[in-house]
């Protein structure tokens, strides 16, 4: 349990219960598989969730609307990717893939299923 | 044809080529035929200024031999060559003696009829034409027919001079039948030079006939320009704020149409290009030159569909960026991935093993992709019907704030659709050898161009047929059972298409 001082949050002066967003966000990611921070009214975080599951892989969600924190996590997560429209984000095994943009790309060019099956998420 | 009728007749053998000097041709210069003749000048048509020669000599001929009959013929037949021609240089005296020809008839140079007849005593004149004349005559019946064919066409035009004709044919052909050697001559000149009018009449409304399907020609390739003219304008958006069918374009989507319409000339250079370097057998690597460029070219149109995405993301998912048949086809405003995969695949034979599994690879992958992608499009929608039909709490503009934001969304899915569409794209090149890449690319060129093509020919479709496929629809089935024989094994298709 600490407290961030002002200047490392860039002018936001919050008190920090649990760890600081980042490093939740990455105690969240490697705990499962294949993780999804999300919003629960976003489609396009529903278009992502349908890719996996259509895929036969099992995501574990975060929907950040519904986390009391969330926002935290989810300005962390912009401040990651340098980009203000972040969600839906994926990481898998651990590691960081990216937006729906990434996620797309990785599954074309074929690299999404290895990762998959490296995680343990994919079989066959 | 002229020559050898000179040649009978003994006259000059210096006849000009390209003049037909067959019979000494009358022209009827009533206004009608002087109208068609500075047409046909005007034009700039094969216009034979012998056979008007010939005519001013016929004239001359004529108004002589009608001296002391018909006045009208002497008048009018002058007056009118002199509107007709009024360039010309107007020699012809009005009346005219025995032995003299007029300086008009002679103005021509090199016309062998005018040197003879200047030489020539009046009744000498005749003698040419009398043989010519049997040969006339036994043409006549046809020329008669189509002579009257003409008559008839002409007659709402002409005044006087061909219902004055008419009578003074009868009296010709009365006295046809004297048989008096003068007369008799005189009688085959009248009738000659009734023929031989007639003739050039149907001459001048062939030639008047052709321009004017020059005419229509040249107006149509006029239309057809000026029609796309009016696209490309209305495309750079001079019709902004202008109500009507393509009137109402915002300025993002006129400009990436215009955008759109150089890449597509874009497209087709690199597609000629590419072939002729495929057929030329140029090397790998400078094929892989030209592929690289061609996938920067499809890069590009996804780089402008982005920003116009973002400016006008309707007129993207619409489909009224492109033509309507590839519209047919449109999924997530452009083509479906995995359509152009399974084309490919079919068009591309032979592939080796590993690339077919390769493209099968990259055909489900995408077609997993598109899925994900149109569910959560599925879902924007319903939550867009939602939030109009829901009951507003308060007044309308919340509701109207909450759809706005979510319609916000649309942009997203049309970028990450064209997305999908590019990394496709440069995965095909990864998976293909470089002349396959070379050929894929041109394969795609190609049915996209054919897809436009298409719709360019369903919109030029004749629309009458519309009405006449309304109209039949109703009397096919009836038609199909009439066709159909009437034996029992064949009832049931007949009840079959009658139900259709």
């Amino acid at each position: 349990m600490h407290y961030q001082t002002a200047a490392s949050w860039g002018g936001y002066v919050t008190a920090v219960v649990v760890g600081d967003p980042l490093e939740r966000i990455e105690r969240m990611a490697s705990e499962n598989a294949v993780v999804i921070f999300s919003i629960s009214t976003c489609c396009m975080c529903h278009a992502i969730k349908r890719l996996f599951c259509g895929m036969g892989v099992n995501p574990t969600v975060y929907e950040l609307d519904e986390d009391p924190r969330g926002k935290e996590l989810e300005r962390a997560l912009m401040r990651l990717l340098g980009c203000s429209s972040v969600l839906p984000v994926v990481f898998i095994g651990g590691k960081l893939i990216g937006t729906m943009d990434r996620v797309m790309a990785c599954h074309i060019n074929g690299t999404l299923v290895p990762l998959l099956k490296e995680a343990g998420a994919l079989w066959l | 044809m002229a020559s050898h009728r000179l040649g009978q007749t003994g006259l000059s053998e210096s006849s000009p080529s390209g003049h037909h000097y067959g019979v000494l041709h009358g022209i009827n210069n009533n206004t009608p035929a002087s109208a068609a003749a500075s047409t046909l000048i005007n034009q700039g048509s094969a216009f034979d200024f012998g056979e008007l020669e010939e005519a001013i000599v016929l004239q001359g001929v004529e108004i002589r031999n009608d001296e002391g009959r018909a006045p009208f013929f002497t008048s009018r037949p002058a007056a009118t060559t002199l509107e007709m021609f009024p360039s010309w240089p107007i020699r012809f005296q009005q009346t005219h003696t025995g032995g003299s020809k007029s300086g008009g008839e002679s103005t021509d140079s090199g016309s062998g009829v005018n040197t003879i007849s200047s030489k020539s005593e009046p009744h000498f004149e005749f003698e040419p034409e009398s043989p010519i004349s049997n040969k006339k005559a036994s043409a006549s019946s046809s020329e008669l027919h189509h002579q009257k064919q003409v008559m008839a066409s002409g007659g709402a035009l002409r005044t006087g001079p061909s219902q004055n004709q008419s009578p003074a044919k009868s009296p010709q052909e009365k006295r046809k039948g004297d048989g008096s050697s003068s007369s008799e001559k005189q009688l085959d000149a009248k009738t000659l030079r009734r023929l031989a009018q007639n003739r050039e009449a149907a001459r001048k409304s062939r030639l008047r006939k052709k321009a004017y399907v020059q005419q229509l020609e040249s107006s149509r390739i006029k239309l057809t320009q000026l029609e796309q003219d009016l696209q490309r304008a209305r495309s750079q958006g001079l019709f902004l704020g202008c109500a009507g069918a393509g009137g109402n374009i915002s300025s993002g989507a006129a400009i990436f149409d215009m955008e759109y319409a150089r890449w597509l000339e874009e497209d087709h250079r690199h597609m000629t290009e590419l072939r002729a370097a495929l057929q030329a057998g140029l090397s790998d690597g400078e094929l892989r030159i030209m592929v690289d460029g061609y996938l920067s070219h499809y890069d590009e149109i996804f780089r402008l569909k982005g920003i116009a995405a973002k400016t006008d993301v309707f007129h993207l998912i619409t489909g009224m960026w492109t033509s309507s048949a590839e519209r047919c086809f449109l999924w997530m405003g452009g083509f479906r991935p995995s359509e152009l995969i399974t084309m490919l695949i079919q068009q591309l034979e032979p592939l080796a093993e590993q690339q077919i599994m390769g493209m099968y690879g990259l055909r489900h992958s995408s077609q997993q992709a598109e899925e994900a992608l149109s569910q959560g499009h599925e879902q924007l929608q319903q939550s867009l019907v939602d939030t109009i039909a829901g009951g507003p709490i308060g007044d309308g503009v919340q509701q109207m704030v909450i759809a706005m934001s979510k319609l916000s969304n649309l942009e997203g899915f049309v970028r990450q659709a064209d997305n999908l569409r590019q990394q496709t794209l440069h995965q095909l090149c990864r998976l293909l050898t470089i002349r396959q890449a070379a050929r894929c690319f041109l394969v795609m060129a190609e049915y996209y161009a054919r897809l436009r093509a298409l719709s360019s020919l369903w919109a030029s479709r004749p629309r009458e047929t519309m009405m006449n496929d309304e109209n039949s629809c109703q009397t096919t089935t009836t038609e199909f059972q009439m066709v159909q024989p009437p034996p029992p094994p064949h009832h049931h298709h007949q009840n079959h298409f009658a139900g259709f």
